[in-house]
């Protein structure tokens, strides 16, 4: 039996936090930390083992499966794997954990159970990505909900109280959809209950069925990915964490949401996501233009960057609801990337506000002066988060945009005003993301400011952090297939399954084209487009 | 052994390696990088001058006649997409890889001098040799998407380098105004390319070209449609190479340090866009529709460019105005379907251009040392005056410059301006006349800047004039040097000639503004048989002395009337314009004053505008979106249970709801499934 990679992966980081209260410390944090740093980069490297020994990219399916009955009678069982879907979101998760624990260091409020958390999300995170089981998948989702409420309830800011409890009457309340959705189609057409990935996706569902069960799992991903108008809890999740918090919250929460839409509603549903495909663009288009406006007008450092997340968040959904294998991998690789700058910029503003103690735009101002190698980093990051060719944004981005405009889904008009609009993003965000740097380093120092607080520049660990977000948002922006390659077969097989409902469905206007005939001396591109007009 | 055109990948990761290793190192041991000033300059110089050499060879392979290099690979794709990024050689890339490399090298040799007192001096280096590499990535890029990404990277610099002081308010504002006015022109391109792509399967030029024309006479793609497509690429080119309306950031990028104007907002950057249509003409060539916007925007942007350059008194935001001009003669001749004619004016302008900013540099630094490091002071002609008697050298090339570009033969300007003028007066006669009396502008404007600036007595020291600057720019009246006795003020009485760095350069670039011209004459046109050798056959089998003649003279005639008015009025001062002409029409002359007014449009319309509808949308979703969500909250809590469901008897109740739903779910559907 080869090594259970995934199980270590999940189990190895909640059982050495179980360890942390024999862990001696003085209560200050400085020996807890290296311990989760340790663990934290342990799982990371099981995580790397498993891609590299046991994950074949070229393979579409389910790779480095494990599967242990638990109980029979009620069809459950320990049963995790990888595909293309899940092994880079895994590899991300344990990636951007490590770096928080590393975020974190001058934590010294309550060390231990601060750590504890962290390494307990850890785990809950790779599980929610890696279990092939329904019911499992529900129980990760509302266990990793648990640290996250506790980590802003205890080490948030002053309206932390307010905001954790917020989050958890929206993410609870919305899973109670999750519950709903895989019961009812664990049950669905009688015989003995299955919450296996693999058995319900061979069900044939009806497509009524299909839709009811679509709408549901849309209001609890939706609010997790965020989608408008269920985004509010971020703003105030967001505006309330700590640096470390905030790291996990952008690079790997939001993503669950995407990662649980492309698994259920696209792979298990594909029929009714070819008849809700279009409003999914349409809530994409509407969360990049709508929370670019509010990024702008906010005068709250970390409400901005949070509104900036659901921004980008909204190429994800393009992306998914595009049919199209292009489109699809650019939705997958803005998962990542943005897991990437989010949590580049979110550290930076925990480290800057650990210097100039204000979130307020309106109290900084001339920070440069003082800050250059902060000045450099956080121009960096926020030019990733523009979407500057030569990072991982652009390539995201301008896939889902390639993909969708010549996707053969839709209608030729429908694809020019999403086009069009997603596009005004493309001029919205650098508007908000400069004129935010402007607006703390640039221009004559704020004398108030530069009383009251002691500037001091990034220091080597803040610097170390960026750089290793930085070297994949550099390196994925230079040759995408680096990462798009470890999972574009899945993907591919995704977009096949996708087309063949999309048939089913009857909303595939290609063939109409074809069979217009008169196009014989056209290129092959004009042929797939539909008729103009 | 590879031929240098195998090679030419090297020309843009050359200088990218020295600035990576630069930025690192700034990043990681600031203090110690930051002190290596002279080694660091000299690695960058290296490294770009190693590219100018590799492309130097590159061109002298292309005027012997070799074919185009073209590599390519597989960057992104999905399904049966491929992105294909790589590099090609030919002769019009060739051009300008030698035309790039040579401002830059000279630029950086400049800026040694010019920043020699400037604590940024190691950052301003990695950032000149990080945009060379982009800019030569963007010359040698295959296709549009590539394109684009170079495209997006120069922006980046000239958005790093415009607000390169950062403590100041002005930089700051113009470098984020460059970028975004910038972005509504990507805007534009993106969604271009996107149709083009859509359309023809390709980002190729060439392919796009021939498949659209293909489409558009099969009848599967209506014209308006390709010509749409034309023109939302083209919207890329108009905010690069500030084409109205989308100039207004180049002026205010003036705010950057004076070797970046030369190099980035006058040779280079700026000429991308006209490097982007002539690489476009395969797409544009079939539509003439398209042809006649990019000409009549040429036009607008040519004649707006010039009647505002009249009235500036900043020296530099004269030259920047006089370069929107310039540019939109090079898209008048893309217009007119001429690229080798608008290509042969990017590169004489490019030299003359670069030469008189950095002219305007040497200046500006001599100034500093008279006024003080404030540029309201130290780049407002009204101060200037008699210059030529301290600075014999920049003088005698602001001349040269001045000479070429109002385009009296046998200089450079002439050629290329001319062959504009003409291909103007056969394609659109009345474009022709705005050109044409441009011309006359042209030649007034330039020698008006010259005899303000080096002629006279100089009025450096007049502190009347001083507090009326600064008290017109809403700066504090200055503090006179003999109260406080500090050493930021000049102190100096007149000023000095600059440093060989900064003179060398200026001597250099003289030569080509000077000579340039002759590799086009229209005759034998050199230039022209190596970009386009069936056009420059065509043009000079044409060409005929009577239809050349009369043309030329005329040019030349309006240039000479346009001097002629400067010296009246500026160096002999017969007339007084002031009164003459800014009296009379003094709504005149405020239009022009205040830019035509565009500024004043865009910060009401758009920045205004969009502010208020951000804080709409956020007003919004605070009170609206936000507010349903705290109501529900709010009632729940109201009824005093609604926290308490974790805690309660209630998950029981909790979960037989749950459960009774599956169930009902499950039975309508196994009913009707």
């Amino acid at each position: 039996m080869p090594f259970p990679w995934l199980s270590t992966a999940i189990l190895f980081p909640i059982g050495a936090a179980l360890l942390i209260p024999f862990v001696p410390d003085k209560g200050d944090g400085k020996q807890v930390r290296w311990y989760a740093l340790g663990v934290a980069l342990t799982t990371f490297l099981v995580t790397v083992a498993a891609y590299l020994r046991g994950y074949d990219p070229a393979d579409p399916g389910l790779q480095l499966v494990e599967r242990v009955q638990w109980l029979p009678d009620l069809g459950l069982a320990w049963s995790v794997g990888a595909d293309g879907i899940s092994m880079p979101l895994i590899l991300l998760t344990s990636f951007i954990t490590s770096l928080a624990c590393l975020a974190a260091w001058p934590v010294t409020f309550k060390p231990k159970l601060f750590y504890f958390l962290l390494l307990a999300m850890d785990g809950g995170q790779i599980a929610v990505f890696a279990v092939q089981d329904m019911l499992l998948f529900f129980l990760a989702w509302e266990l990793e909900l648990l640290p996250v409420y506790l980590l802003l309830a205890i080490w948030g800011g002053k309206k932390r109280q307010y905001a954790a409890t917020k989050f958890i009457l929206y993410t609870a309340g919305s899973s109670l959809f999750i519950l709903l959705a895989g019961l009812a189609m664990a049950f669905y057409g009688g015989g003995a209950p299955s919450f296996e990935y693999t058995v319900l996706a061979a069900k044939d569902f009806g497509t009524g069925f299909q839709v009811l069960c679509y709408a549901a799992l849309l209001i609890a991903f939706g609010v997790k990915l965020p989608v408008v108008p269920l985004h509010t809890w971020l703003p105030d999740a967001h505006g309330e964490a700590t640096a470390p918090v905030h790291m996990l919250l952008a690079g790997i929460l939001l993503k669950m949401g995407g990662y649980a839409l492309l698994r259920f509603n696209v792979q298990l549903l594909p029929e009714a996501h070819a008849q809700f495909a279009p409003l999914l663009v349409i809530l994409g288009v509407v969360n990049i233009i709508y929370a670019a406006l509010t990024s702008f007008a906010q005068r709250n450092l970390k409400r901005k960057i949070a509104y900036s997340s659901i921004s980008h968040m909204g190429f994800v959904l393009i992306g998914i609801g595009s049919f199209s294998a292009l489109g699809t991998s650019g939705a997958m690789l803005q998962m990542i990337s943005h897991g990437l700058i989010g949590a580049s910029l979110f550290f930076l503003v925990g480290a800057t506000y650990d210097r100039t103690h204000t979130l307020q735009l309106d109290e900084m101002g001339g920070v440069g002066q003082k800050m250059r190698k902060m000045f450099a980093l956080w121009t960096v990051c926020s030019l990733a988060s523009l979407a500057l060719p030569g990072m991982s944004g652009f390539v995201s981005e301008l896939m889902v945009f390639v993909g969708f405009a010549t996707s053969e889904a839709y209608s030729l008009s429908f694809r020019i005003v999403i086009a069009v609009l997603a596009a005004i993003g493309v001029i919205l965000t650098p508007i908000y993301l400069l004129s935010m740097l402007r607006e703390i380093f640039f221009g004559k120092e704020n004398p108030e400011l530069a009383s009251h607080t002691h500037l001091v520049d990034a220091e080597p660990r803040e610097i170390y952090v960026i750089s290793c977000l930085l070297v994949p948002i550099i390196g994925i922006g230079l040759y995408p297939r680096l990462v798009t390659d470890s999972y574009r077969a899945a993907i591919e097989a995704l977009v096949d399954r996708e087309s063949v409902a999309l048939v089913k469905v009857g909303r595939a206007p290609v063939p109409a084209v074809m069979a217009a005939g008169a196009f014989g001396n056209l290129p092959p591109a004009l042929l797939h487009a539909p008729a103009l007009g | 052994m590879p031929s240098a055109s195998e090679l030419a990948w090297l020309i843009p990761v050359l200088p990218l390696l020295g600035a990576c290793l630069t930025g690192l190192g700034l990043i990681t041991f600031n203090r110690t990088v930051n002190r290596l000033r002279k080694p660091v300059a000299l690695l960058l110089i290296t490294s770009v001058g190693m590219a100018a050499v590799l492309s130097f060879a590159i061109l002298a392979e292309q005027l012997a006649g070799a074919g185009g290099t073209e590599v390519l690979f597989d960057w992104a794709g999905a399904g049966t997409f491929h992105l294909q990024m790589g590099f090609r050689v030919d002769a019009l890339g060739a051009v300008m890889l030698s035309l790039v490399t040579t401002i830059a090298l000279l630029v950086m040799v400049y800026s040694d001098g010019y920043m020699a007192h400037d604590k940024g001096y190691v950052r301003f280096f990695t950032y000149l040799a990080l945009f060379s590499s982009s800019m030569l990535g963007l010359v040698i890029s295959p296709n549009l998407l590539e394109i684009y990404v170079f495209w997006e990277l120069v922006g980046m610099c000239s958005y790093l380098l415009v607000g390169f002081w950062y403590d100041r308010d002005a930089a700051a504002n113009a470098a984020q105004k460059a970028f975004v006015v910038n972005r509504v022109g990507d805007f534009g391109l993106l969604l271009g390319i996107l149709g083009l792509f859509w359309a023809t399967g390709s980002f190729g030029f060439e392919e796009i070209g021939e498949r659209l024309s293909a489409a558009v006479a099969g009848g599967g793609l209506p014209t308006g449609v390709a010509v749409l497509l034309c023109l939302l690429v083209f919207m890329g080119p108009m905010a690069k190479s500030a084409q109205f309306p989308l100039h207004v950031w180049l002026p205010d990028a003036m705010e950057g340090p004076t070797p970046i104007s030369a190099l980035i907002h006058a040779a280079t950057m700026v000429a991308a866009g006209v490097f982007l249509v002539a690489r476009l003409q395969p797409v544009y060539a079939p539509f003439p529709q398209v042809q006649v916007v990019i000409a009549v925007i040429g036009t607008i942007t040519l004649f707006l460019g010039a009647t505002i350059a009249l009235t500036q008194m900043d020296l530099k935001k004269g030259l920047a105005y006089s370069t929107v001009s310039q540019l939109g003669y090079m898209m008048l001749a893309m217009g007119c379907g001429a690229p080798v004619a608008g290509m042969f004016h990017l590169v004489t302008h490019a030299f003359f251009k670069a030469m008189l900013f950095l002219g305007s540099g040497s200046v500006i630094h001599a100034m500093e040392e008279v006024v003080g490091h404030e540029p309201v002071l130290a780049q407002d002609m009204r101060l200037m005056g008699g210059l030529r008697k301290h600075m014999p050298i920049t003088s005698a090339t602001f001349l040269a410059g001045c000479i070429a570009i109002s385009g009296i033969p046998p200089l450079a300007g002439f050629w290329s301006k001319d062959e504009i003028l003409g291909q103007a007066f056969n394609s659109f006669p009345l474009l022709w006349a705005m050109g044409f009396l441009t011309a006359g502008m042209t030649a007034f404007y330039m020698f008006r800047l010259y005899f303000l600036t080096f002629e006279g007595p100089f009025r450096g020291l007049d502190t009347g004039i001083r507090a009326q600057l600064l008290s017109a720019a809403g700066q504090p009246p200055e503090v006179t040097p003999e109260s406080t006795g500090d050493g930021h003020h000049g102190h100096a009485s007149h000023p000095h000639e600059s440093g060989w760095q900064m003179a060398a350069p200026l001597v250099v670039l003289a030569v080509p503004s000077v000579l340039i011209g002759l590799l086009g004459t229209p005759w034998n046109s050199r230039f022209g048989q190596l970009v386009d050798p069936i056009e420059a056959a065509e043009v000079a089998e044409h060409f005929s002395w009577g239809e050349f003649l009369p043309l030329a003279g005329a040019s030349v005639a309006i240039s000479s009337l346009g001097i002629g008015l400067a010296v009246l009025a500026y160096a002999l001062h017969r007339i007084d314009l002031g009164t003459a002409v800014a009296g009379r029409f003094p709504a005149i002359n405020r239009f022009l004053a205040n830019k035509w007014y565009l500024d004043a449009i865009n910060e009401k319309l758009f920045v205004q505008g969009s502010r208020r509808l951000a804080r709409q949308v956020l007003d919004v979703d605070s009170k609206v979106v936000d507010g349903v969500v705290n109501l529900t909250g709010l009632l729940t809590l109201g009824s005093g249970e609604g926290l308490k469901y974790f805690e309660t008897g209630r998950v029981q109740f909790y979960a037989l709801i749950v459960f009774g739903g599956v169930i009902g779910l499950v039975l309508l559907f196994s009913a009707f499934g």
